[in-house]
């Protein structure tokens, strides 16, 4: 009976390092893949209301290291020129009339729809979350994570990854309580040349919002290097020239 | 105090209202496009970048007064015209944009054209509000020269600290305003560690027949600067003006989130040596001379349900109190019986001349508060923003409030209403005002 005791001891003492994953190390990965550290792309935001008319938005935007993110908006006309810039936790709006960046919270949105600003202008995952949990589920992940701070947008995602790709496929945004705000649905995937093989369409749902989608797809996702200065309130009204 | 002219009241509201079910009802299906099963595309020819931008937005803006024939300004605004219990105003205004970009150089114009058809009767103007030219060797540093608003601070409804700039309208706080011919540079060093962002920014600004000769006293070339810090996750601005034109001053400003929902932000001005212009209630003026402060602080913050909160508290420290509004009014009340009694307009000219630049102005009083609350997309209809607006003098309790309902749900067409009375006593800054109520209608297509 020891024996068998022992050897039951021993296969699961030898067996737990396979089955535990580093969940830090696996959200990092995740980021990775997601978009390189430093970077420039195209979106298109399309808000859909229930009838299923549109309203839709072209953003350029702008990434440097983990905290570090500017965006402009060259289309509609409408909305030509606004600019927004996120540097940590900290969030602006450039709109020209103004004239001078305003301060914004990451709950609100610039767009309008169900992203808001902290989807708009999400940092890596890594950043704001900590992993609490992962469990395996067939050819997924599913990784609890749970906000480092309080001014995070969201307190909870639960994040559902392909183990093939290691890129989310899905995310549901909790808060505290635990009660849903909306669901991010990765879809997609292409390759955008430059080793980027990412989901090319993230799209998203409330229970807020019934029947209300908001979609954004990626395009021109490269590769590129900025100065520091232009993650900056000054540069804002000059992010055109980074084009 | 409400004498409304019903039928006015009743044809302008029908129209505001025309407007915005036919817009939202018969427009919408031909402005849309009515693609429910359709793929998510994105032509990415969108994103070719040209050198050349022009835009800009054309309006259409009526808006009807409900006048107060009891009040001091009704009486100094309108005691040689016969008018009826309401009077209305049609705008139509044009912004056009430009700009041009080749290397490091880029070049920007903006005008506005301004059609105006009210009582006084029919004015076009263009005004040029900036045109300057910029040079960006690199990232850290721009230098421009031209027409350009610097618009300083972080107030909403108010910018005490705004050294250069042309007062806001505190009920449009986001509109364009007319800049100053000033050359400027920026000197921007970002940094890792509790101060992330450093910026200088030296403007020169001259003041000589001709040139931004409505700033202060002509024949001084003014110096400014602006230091900015983001120190621990808050903007911080360091600012002052000197040079003859105006007196110097001093200035501070700070923003800072506190959270994913809530900002708060304070404005703070020191002006050195202001004069103030009083008269009491017989016509009599006298001048004195002080240091006067200036402050504001203010918050944003946003509920789980989407409403806004936009709360500000302001001091005017070159405004007027409760008791030297008071005497003003009197004064004119007094101009006026002399002018129906005999036809003698001398007080009321002087009342006029006096409420240039002082108990005429946006914010001639003490205190103030500005409470804005928005509900985005209310019942889940999206791109419909209802909103209430309190602009208050504190001291006398006299306010505005104002209804607003924006639908932006077109792509680059924006509707606007609002609405609301203008309530106090007698001999309060807001009673006294020549309006009982306003009704506006803006209908803006951007291009």
């Amino acid at each position: 009976m020891r024996k068998i005791l022992v050897v039951i001891l021993f296969v699961l003492a030898t067996a737990m390092p396979v089955f535990a994953i580093d969940g830090t190390k696996l959200l990092e990965q995740i980021d990775k893949n997601l978009s390189p550290e430093s970077y420039e792309s195209y979106r298109k935001i399309i808000n859909i209301e229930p009838d299923g008319r549109k309203k839709e938005f072209t953003y350029y935007t702008v990434k440097k290291g983990r905290d570090k993110m500017a965006g402009l908006f060259i289309a509609p006309a409408s909305e030509k020129g606004r600019s927004t810039l996120r540097l940590g936790d900290n969030m602006w709006l450039y709109i020209p009339n103004v004239g001078k960046p305003v301060r914004i919270t990451s709950l609100q949105s610039v767009v309008g729809g169900v992203f808001n600003n902290a989807d708009i202008l999400a940092l890596d995952y890594a950043v704001e979350y900590n992993v609490d949990m992962v469990e395996e589920k067939g050819k997924e992940y599913l990784l609890q994570l749970k906000a480092k701070t309080k001014t995070v947008a969201y307190d909870r995602l639960k994040m559902w990854v392909q183990k093939d790709k290691i890129l989310p496929v899905k995310i549901e945004c909790m808060t505290e309580a635990g009660m849903l705000i909306k669901t991010l649905y990765f879809k997609d995937i292409k390759d955008f040349g430059g080793g980027i093989v990412r989901p090319s369409v993230l799209e998203t749902d409330s229970p807020l919002y019934k029947g209300y989608k908001s979609v954004m797809i990626f395009a021109k996702i490269k590769q590129r290097s900025f100065k520091d200065e232009a993650f900056t309130l000054t540069f804002m009204p000059k992010m055109e020239s980074l084009r | 105090m409400f004498n409304v002219q019903r039928s006015t009241l009743k044809g302008f509201l029908l129209l505001c209202v025309s407007f915005l079910l036919f817009f939202t009802f018969n427009l919408l299906p031909f402005m849309f496009h009515l693609s429910f099963a359709e793929e998510y595309k994105f032509d990415v020819s969108e994103t070719e970048k040209k050198p050349y931008h022009v835009g800009g937005y054309i309006e259409f803006y009526p808006v009807l007064f409900g006048l107060d024939k009891n009040a001091a300004l009704y009486k100094l605004n309108f005691y040689n015209r016969s008018v009826g219990v309401t009077t209305e105003l049609y705008n139509g205004n044009l912004q056009l944009e430009g700009s041009f970009e080749a290397g490091i150089t880029r070049s920007y114009i903006k005008t506005y054209t301004s059609y105006i058809n009210s009582y006084q009767g029919e004015t076009t103007r263009t005004t040029v509000f900036e045109g300057n030219i910029s040079v960006k060797p690199t990232h850290s540093f721009i230098a421009e020269a031209g027409k350009k608003t610097l618009n300083w601070g972080k107030g909403y409804a108010w910018n005490p600290a705004a050294f250069l700039d042309r007062p806001k309208d505190p009920n449009d706080p986001e509109l364009s305003r007319e800049g100053y011919i000033v050359g400027s540079i920026d000197y921007t060093k970002s940094f890792t560690g509790p101060l992330k962002t450093f910026t200088f920014t030296p403007v020169f600004m001259p003041v000589y027949s001709g040139v931004n000769d409505d700033f202060g006293e002509v024949g001084h070339l003014n110096f400014a600067s602006k230091f900015y810090f983001l120190l621990y996750d808050t903007d911080i601005d360091l600012m002052f003006l000197t040079g003859g034109s105006n007196t110097t001053r001093y200035g501070f400003d700070f923003s800072r989130n506190f959270g994913s929902d809530f900002e708060m932000h304070g404005e703070f001005s020191l002006i050195n040596g202001f004069t103030k212009n009083v008269v009491d209630r017989n016509g009599n003026t006298s001048q004195s001379t002080s240091t006067a402060i200036k402050y504001l602080i203010g918050l944003r913050y946003l509920t789980k349900q989407d409403t806004t909160f936009i709360l500000e508290y302001y001091h005017n420290g070159t405004g007027y109190g409760p008791a030297d509004m008071r005497d003003y009014f009197s004064f004119v009340d007094k101009g006026y019986a002399m002018y129906t009694s005999n036809g003698n307009t001398a007080m009321l000219n002087k009342a006029i001349n006096l409420s240039q630049n002082t108990y005429g102005r946006m914010n001639p009083a003490l205190n103030y508060l500005y409470i804005r609350i928005s509900q985005k997309d209310p019942f889940d209809i999206l791109y419909w923003t209802p909103a209430i607006t309190l602009i208050g003098n504190t001291d006398d309790k006299s306010f505005s409030l104002m209804s607003e309902l924006l639908y932006t749900g077109i792509t680059n067409l924006e509707l606007r209403l609002r609405g609301g009375p203008i309530i106090g006593t007698r001999g309060s800054e807001y009673g006294e005002k020549q309006n009982d109520y306003r009704i506006d209608f803006r209908m803006r297509y951007y291009f």
